[in-house]
């Protein structure tokens, strides 16, 4: 009860910036592209929400393979993926982005906070690194981050 | 595992133990009562057979002269102190496991043995330029070791069935092998110096007078004595340190065959019913030794193979919550991510509000998967009902306090017990409880281990009305705060840097698997008190 009250009022504090700045809103949804590679169904759904209540355009896959071989490759201004996943790792998908010389900025998400895969996941350039369940506040702080370095390129 | 409680907890273990076998678990690894197998009856019968053979062979030329060799009596004397002070201490070290009289009678008799060698070797007549032979000290010596090491063997053979259901205490033990080899050197001591000081006052004076007569007929008294001790262990053979003493009586039984046959000293005979002796004595030690040897190595890799099944079941429970961690935050991370969505749907100056159906629908969705996750966690602590037998909650106790003894020792915290000897029977997995009491004693050390002092660990049971046993973990550390006090059972909560949060949620799975109740309260000086109340075995 308190965690959802808790909850309500922060996102009432970030509504008064949203409100002004709906028009922004608008146009954003077909800007930049917000890809989001999940093997958990539910995880997947809950970001894409909360992605395009934000006013972006999103993007879901179940795997880093599906990501890799999407249309929605060359739009996606952040990347906000899971670290296990059944094939290739969040990690690999990162070391494999690199390769083809693509800097999208990345947003981790994981159910095993380890300490070790974090660091290396930070030293390869990733913007954040999440621990599940996570604040809603934290991911969009990221994403306004990542959208802005997008730009600048 | 179950025989460290076992010791611990004393006569009552004892008594719950099975009596049909007689014989526990731990005493299954004891060459006082370990069944021999076909491997040593083949050994012990060809080494009876090598030295009877040896023994027809010597027969021929028994009574050719050697003449007197001055080094031997010495240096069989030290052979014989050697091997008879290691079989005794072998024999009290089965003893003090043992505690029956039996074996301290034996470790007695070869005590004996290895002392009186000693008068025995420096009263030689020859040695020191003496020729007067049967009245000597030396003769007197030999007779009562020939009447005293049978007896102990007798004794030990006549006792050994009777004490197998009656051990004695402990510390009583201890007292016992030092009462016995004080009393046993007392008693070598008194026969020295009796034999001596009779012989020099009156030669055929008494109480030795008695012990002159002629040789013939002791060495036939003697040999009976020894066949009736052979043939007694015989009739009772059961462990394997009753075979290995049978080929001793048999080498004793050459050795007076032969010495009866020749006569006299310094002839073939004379010395080789000595070495058939010491070779059958020293063949039985090495036996008795590498016996020992492959028992303890056999002891050891058990122990080492149970620890490292008490590690893997360790491991397994670590992988086990962390895979239970990753699956809960799943649904969790979703519940929080949606909700957040949903709340900026309905801010926006339109809502929309099938975004927002949407959303609520998946937080539903992932609010029953984490039920549903419960459930099945429920469900496999539950599953293992087939493990579940009555057991002594106070012997768990026991156990998991070995257990774990090094880390109270490294973490300087005392442990005070204060268990009910009375306490009913209740039915569980002792895996799983085991778990349990491991798991709330570690949070008691980790609590202990950021304060000072005192340090004391409280471990109560009691009998809980109506029909309930009650075990109460309290430690002295720094309590737990009332905010969080209703949270701490709660999966992935914790307050560790290390560690899922995951510990007092099975405990709770656990406890309330078993249809009993896990709760926390504060200590009366400081401290957190974690009790569980388990239903009481009532068929028992």
């Amino acid at each position: 009860m308190t965690y959802l009250t808790l909850m309500q009022g922060f996102s009432a504090a970030r509504i008064p910036r949203r409100r002004g700045s709906t028009i922004e809103d608008q146009q954003l949804r077909t800007g930049p592209t917000i890809s989001i590679v999940d093997d958990d169904e539910s995880m997947r759904c809950a970001v894409k929400s909360l992605v395009t209540s934000l006013g972006f355009a999103a993007c879901t896959f179940a795997s880093a393979e599906e990501f890799l071989q999407s249309p929605c490759l060359d739009d996606t201004a952040c990347l906000i993926t899971d670290l296990q996943m059944p094939g290739l790792s969040g990690i690999e998908l990162q070391k494999s982005l690199l390769a083809q010389d693509r800097h999208i900025p990345i947003i981790f998400m994981t159910a095993f906070s380890e300490e070790r895969i974090r660091t290396r996941a930070m030293e390869a350039g990733a913007l954040g690194f999440l621990s599940k369940p996570f604040e809603s506040q934290t991911l969009i702080t990221l994403i306004d981050k990542a959208i802005e370095t997008s730009r600048k390129n | 595992m179950r025989a460290i409680a076992q010791n611990g907890t004393g006569s009552r273990a004892e008594a719950a133990a099975p009596a049909i076998t007689g014989v526990s678990d731990e005493q299954q690894v004891l060459l006082s009562t370990l069944p021999p197998s076909r491997g040593q009856k083949r050994l012990a019968f060809a080494i009876v057979l090598v030295l009877l053979a040896a023994f027809c062979a010597t027969l021929p030329f028994a009574t050719v002269p050697l003449g007197y060799i001055r080094e031997f009596i010495p240096a069989y004397a030290a052979a014989m102190f050697v091997i008879s002070s290691i079989t005794s201490a072998l024999l009290f070290v089965q003893f003090s496991i043992v505690r029956s009289r039996a074996l301290l009678a034996v470790s007695a008799g070869y005590l004996f043995s290895a002392l009186i060698t000693i008068p025995w070797a420096l009263t030689f007549p020859d040695l020191f330029g003496e020729s007067d032979m049967a009245g000597t000290t030396w003769g007197v010596l030999t007779r009562i070791w020939r009447l005293v090491f049978p007896l102990s063997v007798i004794g030990y053979t006549l006792l050994k069935d009777d004490d197998a259901r009656t051990a004695w205490p402990r510390a009583l033990s201890y007292f016992a092998v030092l009462l016995s080899a004080a009393g046993v050197l007392v008693a070598v001591d008194l026969v020295a110096w009796l034999a001596t000081t009779t012989r020099d006052s009156t030669p055929s004076g008494l109480p030795f007078s008695i012990l002159d007569r002629s040789q013939i007929y002791w060495n036939a008294l003697f040999l009976l004595l020894a066949l009736f001790a052979l043939a007694l262990l015989w009739s009772r053979r059961r462990s394997v340190l009753d075979l290995w003493l049978m080929v001793v009586m048999c080498g004793l039984v050459i050795e007076l065959c032969l010495i009866t046959l020749v006569g006299r000293r310094y002839v073939v005979g004379w010395y080789a019913a000595r070495v058939y002796f010491l070779v059958s004595s020293t063949l039985v030690l090495a036996v008795l030794l590498s016996e020992t040897a492959l028992l303890y190595a056999r002891l050891a890799r058990s122990v080492m193979g149970q620890r490292r099944e008490r590690e893997a079941r360790l491991m397994t429970l670590d992988v086990l919550s962390a895979s239970i961690a990753h699956e809960m935050r799943q649904p969790l991370a979703s519940i929080v991510t949606n909700v957040d969505a949903a709340s900026r749907w309905m801010g926006r100056p339109t809502p929309d509000l099938d975004e927002v159906k949407a959303t609520l629908e998946q937080i539903r969705n992932s609010a029953y998967r984490a039920r549903d996750l419960i459930g099945s966690i429920r469900a496999m602590v539950k599953r293992d009902g087939r493990n579940r037998a009555a057991l002594n909650l106070n012997d768990l106790v026991h156990e998991v306090l070995a257990l774990m003894k090094g880390e109270f020792q490294r973490n300087r915290i005392s442990v005070e017990l204060e268990l009910d000897e009375n306490l009913p029977l209740t039915k569980g997995d002792r895996i799983q409880l085991q778990q349990v009491l491991t798991n709330l004693m570690t949070n008691a050390i980790e609590a202990m281990a950021e304060k000072k002092w005192p340090r004391i660990l409280r471990i109560k049971s009691a009998t809980e009305e109506p029909n309930g046993v009650l075990i109460s973990v309290a430690d002295t550390g720094k309590g737990i705060d009332p905010k969080i006090v209703d949270r701490i059972f709660n999966p992935l909560f914790t307050t560790k840097s290390s560690g899922m949060g995951l510990g007092l949620a099975i405990c709770r799975s656990i406890i309330e698997g078993h249809d009993g109740r896990l709760w926390v309260s504060a200590g009366p000086e400081g401290g957190s008190v974690f009790q569980f109340v388990l239903p009481a075995n009532i068929a028992s």
